[in-house]
């Protein structure tokens, strides 16, 4: 069945495909409704990518921590309630520790009317709040909401990875099982 | 008797020879005051509840290495979760001690716990999937033979210390001090300088 929503899906393998080049080896996550493609495709024996599922993601962000203390890099799987449930962990690893944090946050519970809009104006809290929250903290954040947005996920790393801190790609839509 | 965390900290202290060492509260304050500075410690604060996921991370990071977690009761059950976190992976070389104190702001100003000092806490790792749970409280199961030995079992392990809590410094004639900016920039250079220590690039 095809579905106008899939024009603001993006495939889970060029995303596997932009981490691997970004040196990134590990996936820690407290899994998220919006990846399930991407975690099925982590799934695989030939991702590439090592996963480590966490409890709650103060765990998930301190455990990313301990594996860049250790010299290995690491993506941080999300959702946008998740983000909200790790702010002190960011505050204090990402933001005054000044650790490298690389976070893929899902926009779960958009409203599908949303889509192709500002997510800022979603009628969710939990989705119109992400980025207002992020831009309190000082967070730099990259939307993914097509196809088109792809390279954000470079960028994304890219701002983590050079500036010793915290960045997000934050994924609008359920991730396509390509 | 109760064990001290002055007693516990010295033997591990003699005991860990080139072990990572992650730390929190009091178990931090007593190896500060001991002087025993390395690059291989790394001190989760102000992070309560955040040591054992850093000691996972770095276990997994560095397979080769045996990394000691020295948490807090207070700091453990705020993050329980992290007991299942190391069940699902395993880590070999993963040995969790919990100071139970039973107590939270233990040599500042005591106050209870949660779980009204009630936890076995060693119980809980058993049950969550540890490889081994002990508790120990007499002097000669903390002898720092008796801990290198312990380090050279495969973990993850977990040792509950059934620890005496500090006498209380802070109250109406001591009041609390400011906190230091040092506080803030301690673990992120320790971070660095443990990432410098393993020769860590990426």
């Amino acid at each position: 069945m095809d579905r106008p929503d899939r024009a603001y899906s993006v495939g889970a393998t060029p995303i596997l495909q932009a981490w691997r080049a970004a040196g990134i080896r590990w996936v820690v996550t407290v899994p998220d409704f919006v990846q399930l493609s991407l975690h099925a495709a982590l799934a695989r024996p030939d991702s590439g990518l090592r996963t480590i599922t966490t409890a709650n993601e103060n765990q998930a962000i301190e455990t990313a921590a301990g594996l860049h203390a250790g010299g290995e890099r690491a993506v941080v799987m999300m959702q946008n309630q998740g983000l909200y449930n790790c702010l002190n962990a960011i505050r204090a690893l990402g933001l005054d520790a000044q650790v490298p944090l690389y976070l893929s946050i899902g926009q779960f519970g958009r409203e599908f009317a949303n889509l192709g809009d500002d997510p800022r104006r979603s009628r969710r809290r939990m989705v119109s709040l992400l980025e207002p929250v992020m831009d309190a903290i000082g967070m730099p954040y990259f939307r993914i909401e097509s196809s088109a947005d792809l390279p954000n996920v470079a960028r994304a790393a890219d701002a983590a990875f050079s500036r010793n801190g915290p960045s997000a790609m934050l994924i609008g839509h359920y991730t396509a099982w390509e | 008797m109760a064990l001290t965390h002055l007693q516990v900290c010295q033997a591990i202290t003699a005991a860990r020879g080139d072990a990572i060492v992650v730390c929190t509260m009091t178990a931090m304050n007593v190896l500060d005051g001991l002087g025993a500075a390395s690059p291989l410690t790394l001190s989760s604060v102000p992070l309560m509840g955040g040591a054992l996921s850093l000691g996972l991370g770095l276990a997994l990071a560095r397979p080769e290495r045996t990394v000691i977690v020295l948490d807090g009761d207070s700091s453990l059950l705020m993050e329980l979760g992290g007991l299942a976190n190391v069940a699902g992976q395993q880590p070999r070389g993963l040995h969790h001690f919990v100071f139970a104190n039973r107590v939270q702001f233990n040599g500042n100003h005591a106050l209870p716990l949660a779980d009204g000092g009630r936890t076995d806490f060693a119980g809980l790792a058993r049950a969550a999937g540890y490889a081994s749970a002990q508790t120990w409280s007499r002097a000669d199961e903390v002898a720092p033979e008796r801990i290198a030995e312990h380090l050279r079992r495969p973990g993850p392990s977990f040792v509950q210390l059934d620890v005496e809590p500090s006498p209380s410094r802070i109250g109406p004639t001591q009041p609390a001090p400011e906190t230091t900016d040092a506080r803030f920039s301690r673990m992120g250079d320790e971070i660095r300088a443990m990432r410098r220590a393993l020769g860590a690039s990426a």
